[in-house]
């Protein structure tokens, strides 16, 4: 939008609407049995474990001087459970019955931008949270009363849940929107509850960790807030990544759909590597940056598989936003659509993330090179300590995650050079299976091979099994982690190597069109 | 609005529900899509609503494709499916308003609209009533409101008066032919044929996903029958005299009894009808009627398509 689009936009507020999908949907939700049916049942049993809870102490002889902490938990257990499961279980169900393969719901062909559809489903999820978080107030506010709970931690763990909730209506959203068959729904659906239910004792078990502390208590700590905002951040990236994949997956397949969540990642990744970066270095705590790579090491693992079964074909609109300039043409590759710019999107952000984390751990360029040819842990090339902290960390990163990382690359050009070479006529997103069954069957095949060899006994598990990406986790040896390093860099050269025209032609042909008839008009 | 539909296919993994079919209509026209049962006629018109992408081929509505552009082109389309809306829990009031909302209608416009729409479809009295509560003609009303909310150039209805009473066929004829007149280009499918030859101007015939005729009306009864079918009635039912007799005329032929009247192809033109008359009545057959029978899109469509299926 244009800064006079956006003055306009202002300038006309009294014309501002809801978003038409809250609208539909809150009509549907007031008239729904689930709905109406969920907010009675959580009223009642709120009354009745209140009138329990209340009933019980009325025998005891003793004052209870925890009572209303004891009722908030139960309460709160209860909320939780309604708003973790319920709202998004009822979220996901009417977006995946929407989005159905043979019978998509009409509204996704009228003109509402899929931003604002999502952005409406999301909502309706936390209206719908509100709902329940307002019926259970009263209640908790009245655990106040009968001690044992300040108002600021009841507040305050409100909050948090609230927060929660809406990001998992967001994975709910996500989930719902998968273009995958009903079944793998499903099966995805019971996966996320089992899940769910983790994430439900944890949060349960943080709110009563804060309970215990009293949040008045720590109101005026700078290290409790730091640490909020912290949670916070991860919880609002985690609900924005979420967002962003829903609204690309449900955005036309002619749409330049790699390019918001391939933004998105990049700008989080970024700012997550150097806020950890950062801390590492001022704190002397190098293992800090692990914070930043575990879940960055997950995710990218995740982006290569959607990227290797991206389509080569660009669309004609796609096409008309490519960069005539040769820098940003290049830069631009890695974040449109396609597989080969998802490729070398994913590879640098990996080759980046080593990078950093090694000169955090001040190990010199040709440090990591060299460890190829020689253990650090046996030559002691590396400082041993840093900050008080032994490099066991470091080692153990190196010699597990950057084989990891080349096995996975390696089995994922392999499958993409299998799917396109071979399978060309199938659809593309063949290439990810494709990678999961080479990484599965190098892994299985192998042990079960091994396992009929050595007489039925699973003693090769701790053995070196080259190829095994998962092999990595057994062997403890530097000679064997230095074996898994070098096979693993043969296979990806192999696997470069087949791939290597291809990605050309996808180069040559990433470029705008000779000829640029504009949108709408006659050719 | 020029709609035009170029080199059109789509493969669902072996099969290939539409094999590169191209036709075209424009605005005011009424143009029928025939096909028997599984001959990629929903599958092209949800290409045409943006509901699936082609594997090749474009549909461009006005120049803009419906698969490079297909926000653009969704502002022009109204699409009424085969299948009627279940929404639980929204009346029919509640679902237009959220469709004009949906299609950017604001305030006083929406509401405007939105009336209008209850009023041209009939719904007026039934707009508190819950979607899941209609008849299947009021759903294939309320469809057809829905489709027509945001005043599209292009509509596109699949099978609409399946399952209609002959009442609300009519009033749906009705509808088309007004829609027709506010200049909207339409596109309809339906297996009732004999409706379709009274009020489309031009019709495209398709199996296994191929085009086997395609133009107006006219054209296509021309090109299909280029042989004039003729029925006479005799007074004293010597039929099979009269069978005989033609079997031996020359230009005649397929000569059958049909119920009480005996039918023939001719080969030739009317005046050559006018000679077999003459020559009848001079070999004293009493003629009572004597016509030539007009072929109508069913007959073209039970002989140029197979009745095969994908």
């Amino acid at each position: 939008m244009t800064r006079a689009g956006i003055k306009m936009h202002f300038a006309r507020w009294r014309e501002w609407e809801l978003n038409p999908i809250v609208v539909k949907e809150l009509r549907q939700a007031v008239r729904s049995w689930a709905v109406t049916g969920m907010l009675l049942l959580l009223l009642i049993v709120l009354l009745v474990v209140s009138l329990a809870v209340l009933v019980n102490q009325s025998f005891e002889v003793r004052i209870n001087e925890n009572l209303g902490g004891q009722l908030f938990e139960a309460l709160l257990t209860i909320l939780a459970g309604a708003g973790i499961l319920f709202i998004p279980l009822y979220l996901g169900i009417r977006v995946a019955a929407e989005r159905q393969d043979n019978q998509p719901d009409l509204l996704y062909i009228s003109t509402l931008s899929p931003a604002r559809i999502v952005f409406g489903k999301f909502l309706c999820g936390a209206y719908m949270a509100l709902l329940f978080f307002s019926a259970c107030l009263p209640f908790m506010a009245l655990t106040n009363l009968l001690r044992g709970v300040d108002l600021p931690t009841v507040f305050f763990l409100l909050a948090m849940l609230y927060v929660v909730v809406c990001t998992v209506n967001l994975a709910a959203i996500f989930i719902a929107c998968l273009p995958v068959s009903r079944l793998f729904k499903i099966l995805l659906s019971l996966a996320g509850f089992i899940f769910l239910f983790y994430l439900l004792a944890w949060v349960v078990a943080s709110a009563f960790t804060l309970m215990g502390s009293g949040v008045g208590a720590m109101l005026f700590q700078r290290g409790f807030w730091i640490n909020c905002v912290i949670c916070l951040a991860l919880v609002l990236t985690a609900g924005g990544l979420f967002f962003v994949l829903a609204v690309a997956l449900i955005s036309p397949p002619s749409a330049n759909r790699a390019l918001g969540p391939r933004i998105y990642v990049t700008v989080f990744w970024l700012l997550g590597g150097v806020v950890t970066g950062a801390g590492a270095l001022n704190m002397s705590r190098p293992d800090l940056i692990f914070a930043w790579v575990a879940p960055a090491d997950v995710l990218l693992v995740a982006a290569l598989l959607v990227c290797i079964s991206n389509h080569d074909h660009l669309s004609l609109r796609v096409r008309r936003k490519i960069p005539r300039n040769g820098l940003k043409r290049l830069l631009a590759f890695g974040f449109y659509n396609g597989a080969a710019g998802g490729l070398l999107w994913v590879a640098g952000l990996t080759a980046l993330i080593i990078l950093e984390t090694g000169a955090v751990f001040k190990v010199d360029e040709s440090g990591v090179l060299s460890y190829i040819s020689s253990s650090p842990s046996s030559t002691g090339r590396y400082p041993r300590s840093m900050g008080g902290m032994p490099l066991g960390d470091f080692d153990n990163y190196v010699s597990w995650y950057v084989p990891m990382m080349l096995y996975l690359f390696a089995y994922a050009l392999f499958a993409l050079f299998l799917q396109r070479r071979f399978l060309s006529r199938r659809a593309p997103k063949l290439a990810g299976v494709l990678a999961a069954f080479i990484t599965a069957l190098t892994a299985l095949g192998t042990n079960i091979v091994l396992f009929f060899l050595n007489e039925l006994t699973w003693q090769s598990a701790d053995h070196l099994q080259l190829g095994n990406a998962f092999n990595l986790m057994g062997v403890s040896s530097a000679g064997q982690q230095r074996q898994h390093i070098l096979f693993a860099l043969f296979l990806l050269l192999i696997a470069l190597a087949l791939n290597i025209p291809w990605f050309f032609t996808q180069w040559r042909n990433f470029r705008p069109p000779a000829e640029l008839p504009p949108a709408g008009e006659q050719p | 609005m020029k709609v035009q539909v170029q080199n059109l296919r789509k493969e669902f993994g072996r099969t290939v529900a539409v094999d590169t079919i191209s036709f075209g209509f424009d605005s005011g026209h009424i143009f029928g899509f025939v096909g028997p049962n599984g001959a990629g006629k929903t599958t092209t018109m949800r290409i045409i609503a943006t509901l699936e992408e082609p594997t090749a081929g474009d549909v461009l509505l006005n120049g803009v494709s419906v698969c490079e552009e297909p926000e653009l082109a969704r502002r022009s389309v109204g699409y009424v499916p085969d299948t009627l809306p279940a929404h639980a829990d929204i009346t029919v009031h509640e679902y237009l308003d959220f469709f004009a909302r949906a299609y950017g209608l604001r305030g006083g416009k929406r509401a405007q609209a939105v009336a209008a729409i209850e009023e041209f479809t009939n719904v007026t009295g039934i707009r508190e009533k819950h979607l899941k509560a209609l008849s299947k003609g009021m759903k294939q009303r309320v469809s057809l409101g829905r489709a027509l909310v945001h005043d599209p150039a292009v509509l596109v209805l699949d099978e609409p008066a399946a399952g209609l009473d002959p009442r609300a066929r009519v009033e749906l004829r009705e509808l088309l032919l007004l829609l027709a007149e506010q200049k909207k280009a339409i596109l309809i499918s339906s297996h009732i044929l004999t409706e379709l030859t009274e009020i489309c101007n031009g019709v495209v015939i398709i199996e296994r996903g191929k085009i086997l005729e395609t133009g107006t009306i006219e054209e296509v009864l021309k090109k299909s029958r280029p042989r004039h079918t003729v029925a006479v009635r005799l007074l004293d039912g010597r039929n099979a005299e009269l069978l005989k007799t033609l079997l031996e005329t020359p230009f005649v032929e397929r000569a059958r009894e049909v119920f009480n009247e005996v039918q023939f192809e001719l080969a030739g033109d009317e005046a050559l009808a006018g000679d077999i008359l003459v020559r009848l009545v001079a070999q004293n057959f009493k003629i009572v009627e004597y016509r030539q029978t007009k072929a109508n899109l069913e007959d073209i469509f039970m002989t140029v398509t197979k009745g095969g299926v994908q």
